[in-house]
């Protein structure tokens, strides 16, 4: 039996190796249509002409769909809001003439195979009226408006700032990044007939792109069944239906037949992204190492037609003990795409820059990092005025320093060498929401001792399949082989979005929940058998271990589950369940981290190299911490990336991205890679939710950017405020 | 001739008439034959999601290579067999490879697996050459890309899959193998199409010339890691193909005692033992050229035909002198290699011209060499900069010893590949230990480049570097050569052995 807390191979694991799991580009129909998207030249302006003729003179070629001759849409623009669209008119894709942004589609090519779209893709001649267009986030400082989502002050953070003993200052920028999941956006639209759709989308929920498709072509909901049981990777990318799932839907309307469509890697840049943001934080501090006054401001950029906001300043309320705290956040419109949630947003963004101003606070006071943080612990969200449901934080601090040998950091920056290489030690904090949605789940379990658990999740990777299997199996008392999951499919019992690191604990919780009433009908039932050792058991007397049902006062007392479904004369016990957030407001739910970074830098060419990191993390209860540490190891390796390499390049002339591709937007590398360790920090929290799991999927990100950033100021004493750091930024 | 392509696939030979000439082996699998367990993640060979093993015969050799499908087009893997990750579980036992990356958590989304899994399984191939280190893998992966797992559980299931040689189904049907590729070896011209558009390989010198002759408007492709991207990236219809791969005689590799010349379709992963034992340096350059994958498909020829000014090859072979053999017709000519790079996109080439061979001087007496590669990411990343260094040193001793000649050239650092002829001059008659008279030469190279701001680096940034480089190639070659001194970038230097 696996139980939760022991680490399990993921189920899904055989499927992966062979070429089994299907994706949504893969799957068959009956005479299928390819698309093909022609993305707009311009960053702003109107299509006043599109000449298709030598498309449409391609053989092979069925159509070319525009905005003037697309089927029909919901004109609303309510229509196209789906479950995690910001404040604001979502993009409606194909609608009109207008262009929003640079390399927004503006016709779908429809063909018999591939290769054939794609090539008449390009000869789509699309004529443009252009207007100005801005896309440089520093220009609009002065047209930035308050995005009103920070959280309020405490104190008077500018007065206590300016009598403080010691002052830090700084602005720190972070540049556009896109989740360059592996998979491209796909989806492949199978055309039932009779006003029916079935979709294999690649999406982050399931339910989310049914109900956005039934919308906006107004459609029954039931007749749109959206799938995706494997999901190449998004990170944030699929959260919101993107534009591949209506124009496919829309080609397949309009040929009656079905139609797939994939998105190159270029289109994976021509729509949500990381926000680029420039962060102002000033940090007023006793000089004992104490802090009196925080001021945390943000600009960052979002589109024309949404307000996209993430939580970037607040992070510091929840880590550090401080009376006078101010926060602020603005948002400029750019002709950009709007961007989505990646991997921690706001999180990742925020905590960066307050921990890279930290490192900077720490030197002015000639402490040592970690000393700091420790004397500004807070143990409670002073955000909120509440204490947390857990917080072991000074553990994470303890272990990580421990397992790094943080003791041995010269605090002196290029003190540190190793032959012609500089060393440098850096730290930061990481901090994430402990987050539960609404979701259901149903267990079906079957005589011969088979359960089978649904819930409309979806699995992107971070091992979902297999969690909601040893959920199941240990709640049911029963082997890991004998649980199969159903996911990723709109029929199955609601589910939000998979994201926000909540999927453990809304999933997990409301498998918990469904198992407890499949016990208590098996307590019932097994009272029915023959001279029942259990005849007098009420549901909670009893346990369910090893396939039987065991009296918690006597083990010794036990019925099988199958002797007690044929006591019942059941064949089958179907039980489904929905678990909620108990949030209260009482008690501020998180997940910390402590990362320790060292990195060698080639003295003369500036060549960095992360040669190792410790990330103690304190999340809860651990359900795999097989699934778990690699979660960790992943996102660890995506700060990497953050810190190092990934910046989106817009040539603001053309307001275009030009990097627009796995060989100039760099992804981390294995070279790249070096020790990491992961070190789950033991943390009890009965309050946070019955299963007492937080999630592990966004935490790793958090603060690694700062470590390694810190680092390389410790090994080079010059500071860089501005990600990625470069080769030609550390030039000294 | 012949007028269609022969594959060995599962067991059986599948022959292809119809094709299109763009057609990537990639599409070929996903799209035509609907085994789609193959991935796409970019289609510009950038991300490994799509690598497939080609088991093919090199010489006498059976051997295993992984190689991008999607930029490989159908008609470049003639006379292989094509083995994809469906095909290496048999009667439900996972391959030692697959269930090591099971038991090891070697995925998470599992996109990039079957790209992984292939490559590793190629490597599992290549065990009994040399022991499978850590070091070895790094480099093997080094063009597979992962967004979730953060590498090392990969790495991981390769150690512990790679531990022991080769011993699995495929070993047992090589025999067979063996001798349906050798059946499938004839010497035919292959010309499937018209003349308007048609997929040729020519199997000999003149054949090659004749047709090139008479249609200087087609495409020369070699390993397509260029060409594949014209048609995959920038949507080109490329009517009319000539590949290189079939050519007898352009597979060639003459190793002599005072040059080692290659032919036009020696790929790069055949040429880096003999680039190794030329020089060390050549041979970590050739290490970082790409990843596995594209150096499995990648000519030494291409990297020079195409002219790129960030080729990493020209440098390096300019600085040693190298001469490009070229034939137009049944005409060559013999040219030094710098002279070929005339502007941006513009080479010292005829119409219906084509490369035949490049010949690399070996070294005479008192000649020292370096080269280095600078990019922003380490791996499988288009250099930023990239110098090397070719010295003669006056008498026998090297410490202090006089510079009798210089040869020294730069990518990254102009419209193309080119020599610093100020910079050599300035450093003709200096003295190794003279480090004030060194600086003079080294502050000589603001005089032969100015170099551009561009995505990979600032135009300070490079120049800073250019002269960082050569200082560093002066210091080592006047003895300060450590390991500590070379620019490695990542954990220790491998030696550069047969991939
Ligand atoms: C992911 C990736 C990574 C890369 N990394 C590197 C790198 O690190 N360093 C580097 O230098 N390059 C790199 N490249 C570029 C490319 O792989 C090399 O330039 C390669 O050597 C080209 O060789 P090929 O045989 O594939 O050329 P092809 O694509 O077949 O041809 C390239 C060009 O040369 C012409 N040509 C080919 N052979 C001849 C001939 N015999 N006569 C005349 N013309 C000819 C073709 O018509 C075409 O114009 C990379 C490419 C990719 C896709
Ligand atoms: S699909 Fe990325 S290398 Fe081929
Ligand atoms: S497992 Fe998702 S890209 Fe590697």
């Amino acid at each position: 039996m696996t139980r939760i807390g022991t680490p399990a191979s993921r189920v899904d694991g055989r499927a992966k190796v062979t070429g089994a799991a299907k994706y949504a580009a893969e799957f068959e129909a009956e005479n299928l249509a390819y698309g093909a998207v022609v993305s707009s030249r311009v960053a702003k302006g109107r299509v006043v002409g599109i000449d298709l003729r030598d498309a449409l003179g391609v053989e092979g070629v069925i159509d070319v769909l525009t905005h003037e001759n697309r089927p029909r849409m919901a004109r609303s623009k309510k229509a196209y809001e789906d479950d995690i669209a910001p404040g604001g008119a979502p993009f409606r894709p194909l609608y009109d003439d207008k262009i929003l942004y640079n390399a927004q589609p503006v016709a779908l090519v429809l063909a018999e195979d591939w290769e054939t779209a794609r090539y008449a893709a390009s000869l789509v001649r699309v004529d443009y009226e252009q207007e100005a267009h801005v896309t440089e986030l520093e220009s609009q400082r002065d047209e930035a408006f308050d995005a009103k989502n920070s959280p309020k002050p405490r104190g008077n953070a500018e007065k206590a700032f300016a009598a403080a003993d010691v002052q830090h200052e700084a602005e720190y920028w972070l540049p556009i990044e896109h989740h360059n999941p592996m998979e491209m956006h796909a989806a492949t639209v199978i055309y039932e007939g009779k006003g029916k759709l079935t979709i294999y989308d690649k999406t982050q929920g399931v339910q989310n792109s049914q109900a956005y498709v039934a919308s906006v072509f107004r459609l029954k909901q039931d007749d749109v069944r959206v799938i995706s049981q494997f999901v190449g990777g998004a990170f944030g990318s699929g959260l919101r239906p993107q534009y591949h799932l209506p124009l496919a839907v829309l080609g397949a309307l309009a040929l009656k037949r079905s139609v797939r469509l994939v998105l190159t890697r270029q289109q994976m840049f021509t729509f949500g992204y990381r926000p680029g943001t420039i962060q102002r934080v000033a940090l007023g501090a006793k000089s004992g190492g104490t802090l009196d006054a925080i001021m945390h401001d943000a600009l960052a950029m979002t589109s024309q037609y949404e307000d996209f906001t993430e939580h970037v300043t607040n992070w510091s309320g929840a880590l550090y003990k401080c009376a006078n705290a101010r926060y602020g956040h603005k948002l400029a419109r750019l002709d950009l795409a709007t961007p989505i949630d990646m991997r921690a947003p706001g999180g990742a963004t925020g905590v960066y820059a307050l921990e890279c101003a930290m490192d900077e606070l720490a030197v002015a006071l000639k402490l040592d990092p970690l000393e700091l943080r420790l004397r500004c612990y807070s143990d409670r969200d002073q955000n909120e005025g509440i204490p947390f449901s857990s917080k072991k934080l000074r553990e994470c601090y303890r272990q990580g320093a421990d397992a790094f040998g943080w003791d041995k950091r010269n605090g002196a920056p290029r003190s540190m060498r190793d032959g012609s290489e500089l060393v440098g030690w850096g730290m930061a904090t990481g901090i994430w929401e402990a987050m539960q949605q609404k979701a259901s789940a149903r267990i079906v379990l079957t005589a011969n001792g088979h359960a089978e658990v649904a819930c409309a999740f979806t699995d992107i990777g971070p091992g979902t399949y297999t969690m909601m299997a040893q959920v199941a199996a240990d709640r049911l008392g029963l082997p890991l082989e004998n649980v199969t999951v159903k996911l990723g499919d709109s029929t199955l019992p609601q589910a939000p979005v998979e994201g926000g690191s909540w999927t453990a604990a809304s999933a997990g919780n409301a498998i918990a929940l469904a198992c407890e009433g499949v016990r208590t009908q098996l307590v019932r039932f097994a009272r029915k058998v023959a001279n029942s050792p259990l005849a007098d058991a009420k549901p909670d007397d009893a346990a369910l271990v090893d396939g039987r049902i065991v009296s918690k006062q006597d083990s010794s007392c036990s019925v099988s589950i199958p002797d007690a479904m044929r006591a019942a004369n059941k064949e089958r016990i179907e039980q489904e369940a929905t678990a909620e957030s108990n949030d209260d407001g009482k008690h501020a739910r998180y997940t910390h981290s402590a990362i320790f970074a060292e990195v060698k830098i080639d003295e003369e060419l500036r060549i960095v190299r992360v040669t190792r990191i410790v990330n103690a993390v304190a999340a809860g209860r651990i359900i795999n911490p097989k699934t778990a540490r690699s979660q960790i190891l992943g996102g660890v390796v995506f700060g990497l990336g953050m810190a190092l390499h990934e910046e989106t390049q817009v040539d603001h002339r053309l307001g275009r991205i030009v990097n627009h591709n796995l060989a100039e937007y760099h992804v981390p590398a294995n070279a790249d890679v070096h020790d990491i360790e992961v070190i789950f920090v033991d943390e009890p929290d009965e309050i946070i939710n019955p299963l007492g799991v937080k999630g592990v999927g966004e935490i790793g990100v958090v603060g690694t950017a700062a470590a390694i950033a810190n680092a390389i100021w410790h090994a080079t004493g010059i500071r860089v405020r501005d990600l990625p750091v470069t080769v030609d930024k550390i030039l000294g | 001739m012949r007028g269609e392509i022969r594959i060995l696939r599962r067991g059986e030979v599948v022959k292809l008439s119809g094709i299109s000439p763009t057609l990537t082996l990639l599409d070929y699998l996903r799209l035509t034959e609907r085994a789609t367990g193959t991935k796409e993640g970019c289609a510009e060979g950038d991300c490994g999601a799509c690598t497939v093993v080609l088991r093919r015969l090199r010489g006498e050799r059976l051997v295993y290579e992984p190689v991008n499908a999607c930029i490989l087009f159908a008609g470049q893997v003639d006379g292989c067999e094509i083995i994809t990750v469906e095909d290496l579980a048999r009667d439900g036992t996972l391959h030692p490879v697959q269930q090591a990356m099971v038991d090891l958590h070697g995925s998470q989304c599992g996109f990039c697996t079957p790209g992984f899994v292939m490559a590793l399984f190629a490597l599992y191939h290549r065990a009994d050459t040399r022991p499978v280190d850590r070091q070895r893998v790094n480099d093997w992966i080094a063009g597979n890309l992962c967004r979730c797992t953060g590498y090392r559980p990969i790495v991981d299931a390769a150690l512990a899959a790679c531990a022991e040689t080769a011993n699995d189904w495929f070993s047992t049907e090589e025999p067979d193998v063996r001798r349906t590729l050798g059946d499938l070896k004839d010497s035919e011209d292959i010309f499937i199409g018209t003349r308007e558009r048609f997929f040729a390989a020519p199997a000999s010198i003149t054949a090659l010339a004749k047709l090139y002759f008479s249609h200087p408007d087609a495409t020369l492709v070699a390993g397509s890691t260029d060409v594949g991207l014209w048609v995959t990236k920038q949507l080109r219809d490329l009517p009319k193909m000539i590949w290189l791969g079939r050519v007898k005689g352009l597979e060639e590799i003459e190793d002599r005692r005072d040059a080692v010349s290659f032919g036009a379709s020696v790929t790069l992963a055949e040429a880096m033992p003999y680039l190794a034992a030329l020089d060390r340096d050549l041979g970590e350059l050739t290490r970082r050229f790409a990843g596995t994958q594209v150096r499995m498909a990648a000519t030494v020829g291409g990297n020079i035909a195409n002219g790129s000014p960030i080729g990493d090859l020209p440098p390096a072979l300019i600085a040693l002198g190298a001469t490009l053999g070229l034939q137009r017709g049944d005409r060559p000519r013999t040219l030094p290699l710098e002279s070929y790079f005339l502007d941006y996109g513009k080479q010292d080439r005829a119409p219906g011209e084509f490369v035949r061979v490049v010949r690399i001087p070996k070294f005479g007496e008192g000649e020292h060499f370096r080269c280095y590669k600078i990019s922003k990411r380490f791996d499988s990343d288009i250099s930023a900069v990239m110098g090397a260094f070719k010295l003669r040193l006056d008498g026998t001793r090297i410490a202090g010893a006089r510079i009798a000649f210089a040869r020294i050239a730069f990518g990254g650092m102009a419209a193309i590949p080119k020599r610093a002829r100020t910079t050599e001059k300035a450093l003709i008659e200096t003295y190794l230990d003279r480090p004030d008279t060194l600086e003079e030469a080294i502050e000589a190279l603001a005089q032969d480049f100015s170099p551009i701001d561009d995505l990979r680096a600032s135009a300070k940034y490079r120049l800073d570097a250019a002269r960082a480089l050569l200082r560093r190639a002066l210091a080592e070659i006047g003895g300060a050569s450590t390991r500590r001194t070379r620019v490695v970038g990542f954990r220790e230097a491998a030696d550069v052995a047969p991939a």
